[in-house]
């Protein structure tokens, strides 16, 4: 493992439910990530101080490389929300259109959309107790007024199930609507292809992406998933449509893995969907090899979000820059251009 | 969907619903496909299947995959958990987001069914990512929520979608989900009644809170899949509609 600098852990490595609210599994086994949680606390000290640092300097929060590199390497907690705000563009769109989100809850209603939204605000992180009924304040309030906003302002794609995880996760971490708001729709207006419309065309075409990279850079896994007539949409449509909320360690304290691929979500776009994704099923291969059925299939997908491998996010983070080799935007945009088109054919 | 973890114990020893019946229990050479085009017909049940690997004991006889549809928020997941673990996930579940699916052993009349459970998003924009699955449907339960009256307006709906992406001789049913709220009920019983005559389909309320009804659909589903697979002579055929109608009395008469 990584070379550790053995500090003593905070009291937050011990407690089951982390500041924001997230449990951790009862079956956690903290004696065997002992040793990553100390390095990793060590690590984020380190990374604190190069950010204060860097924050303070004149040349701020511009897209340069040293940002970039920062980013990947994680961003502090305390200035993730800035940061996040700056790089995605969502921090100048809320400077030019002030008091927006609040004249959007104050305007004219949408009956059905506002019932859509109310059937899953109890089952958003419904671990997380501060999105339970009895918590105060209670953040499906926050969630709903949001999710209710974003459906106004963009009402070609209203609401779509999974946004109410994309939604809950930024309101605990911006601790503000108007921020996540604008947050989500830097997501779902800029970064992200159409995942979310009625016709998800977006997230469609990236499964079939997804799928043409692994034939090309996985071919035996392409072709146990083609052997079996396991549609992409099967393993992996969740990965794409909650950002890797709820499949990779949420936890906000410590167990990083979903921030810290939101970091670089925001500054390098959606490419890292497929980074992540590819680093998954590369580091699984011959264990996926081993399914014999679609259900083992499926289940091995399930399987590996688990584990060592998700849960140490550094190490992890730096892998999904390896691990998959090289991932231009040409042949990503190659790769959309084709699948989008078949899947219109089929139509 | 449930947030329990999968039972890793199965992981290995469960062969795919749509894979070919092979000789021998041996691994299929040509396993199916649910693409379209194939020519296996993917609504042929698969049967005597025998694991040779893993020590999950998930022996059956034969298996039979069932999906559960309807508009969000019905109990889809919840319906499903009740049946397979005994349990009602209050206030600790998550929307269903995609397609997911579990498997359950029954006992029909001393055979093994498999039923694998396809559980499936309500929200209508993703029923252009999941009617992909229907094709292979040998099942559907449809479901709707007693205390939501959209929900049943849009039963017609889910049959036209039905009818156009499932097989033709898929076994149907409708299920009245919620029916342990009598305060807040706003769909009658003989609406439920009316509508599923007028489309000749099953009937049941259920509740997924109490368990009302819940293993009796899926015995029902899995009787009626095993009879027409067996089709032995000397067994009075099973009726799917009567039986259902007997066996759910219980419930009409908790009502009021």
């Amino acid at each position: 493992m990584r070379r550790a600098e053995r500090s003593p852990a905070p009291p937050a490595c011990g407690l089951r439910v982390d500041p924001y609210g997230f449990e951790r599994p009862e079956d956690f086994d903290y004696a065997a990530y002992d040793e990553f949680l100390s390095a990793y606390l060590a690590v984020l000290t380190r990374r604190a101080l190069k950010w204060s640092r860097l924050l303070q300097g004149d040349s701020g929060l511009r897209r340069t490389a040293t940002v970039k590199r920062y980013i990947r390497k994680g961003v502090p907690l305390e200035h993730r929300a800035r940061v996040w705000l700056a790089v995605s563009g969502a921090q100048a769109q809320m400077e030019q259109n002030p008091g927006y989100y609040q004249r959007l809850l104050r305007g004219e209603r949408n009956p059905e959309l506002e019932e859509a939204i109310r059937t899953d605000l109890s089952r958003t992180f419904p671990d997380n107790v501060r999105f339970r009924k009895m918590a105060q304040p209670c953040l499906q309030k926050a969630l709903s007024d949001v999710l209710l906003a974003y459906g106004l302002h963009n009402p070609g794609v209203g609401y779509c199930q999974g946004m109410n995880f994309i939604a809950g996760y930024l309101i605990l971490i911006t601790k503000s609507e108007e921020e996540s708001f604008w947050l989500l729709d830097a997501l779902i207006g800029r970064i992200l292809p159409d995942y979310y419309g009625p016709a998800m065309l977006g997230l469609k075409t990236d499964q079939e992406v997804l799928a043409e990279l692994v034939r090309v850079k996985l071919p035996a896994v392409a072709a146990l998933l083609d052997g079996h007539g396991v549609l992409w949409t099967l393993v992996v449509s969740r990965w794409f449509i909650c950002l890797f909320v709820d499949i990779l360690p949420v936890e906000i304290s410590v167990l990083q893995t979903v921030l810290r691929i939101w970091d670089c979500l925001f500054n390098e776009g959606s490419k890292i969907i497929f980074r992540v994704a590819l680093t998954l099923i590369k580091q699984h291969e011959a264990f996926i090899l081993e399914a014999t059925g679609v259900p083992d299939i499926c289940d091995k997908f399930r399987q590996i979000t688990r584990g060592s491998f998700v849960v140490e996010c550094h190490t992890f983070m730096q892998k999904i820059f390896s691990h998959p080799g090289s991932l231009s935007m040409t042949t990503i945009t190659r790769l959309r251009e084709s699948c989008r088109a078949a899947l219109l054919a089929q139509r | 969907m449930s947030r329990k973890k999968t039972s890793k114990s199965k992981a290995g020893s469960v062969p795919a619903a749509s894979a070919l019946p092979s000789p021998n229990g041996a691994r299929p050479a040509r396993p199916g496909t649910a693409r379209s085009g194939h020519e296996a017909p993917p609504n042929g049940p698969q049967q005597r299947g025998r694991p040779s690997l893993g020590g999950g004991g998930d022996f059956y006889d034969v298996a039979f995959k069932v999906m559960l549809v309807g508009d969000s928020g019905v109990g889809k997941t919840c319906l499903l958990v009740r049946f397979k673990d005994g349990a009602f996930l209050a206030g600790t579940f998550i929307s269903t987001v995609g397609i997911d699916f579990r498997n359950k052993v029954l006992d029909v009349d001393g055979m093994k069914v498999k039923l694998q459970i396809w559980d499936t998003a309500g929200q209508e924009r993703f029923r252009s990512v999941t009617h992909a699955y229907y094709r292979d449907a040998h099942a559907l339960l449809l479901l709707y929520d007693v205390t939501n009256k959209a929900s049943f307006d849009n039963i017609q709906a889910w049959l036209t979608e039905i009818q156009e992406y499932a097989q033709d001789d898929v076994v149907l049913m409708l299920l009245g989900n919620k029916v342990d709220s009598a305060q807040e009920r706003v769909v009658k019983r003989e609406d439920g009644e009316k509508l599923a005559k007028e489309y000749g389909l099953p009937y049941m309320e259920t509740s997924a809170k109490t368990g009302l009804n819940v293993d009796l659909a899926f015995t029902a589903i899995a009787k009626e899949l095993k009879q027409r697979t067996m089709k032995a002579p000397s067994e009075p055929h099973f009726r799917l509609h009567d039986y259902v109608k007997q066996e759910g009395r219980g419930a009409s008469c908790c009502q009021s």
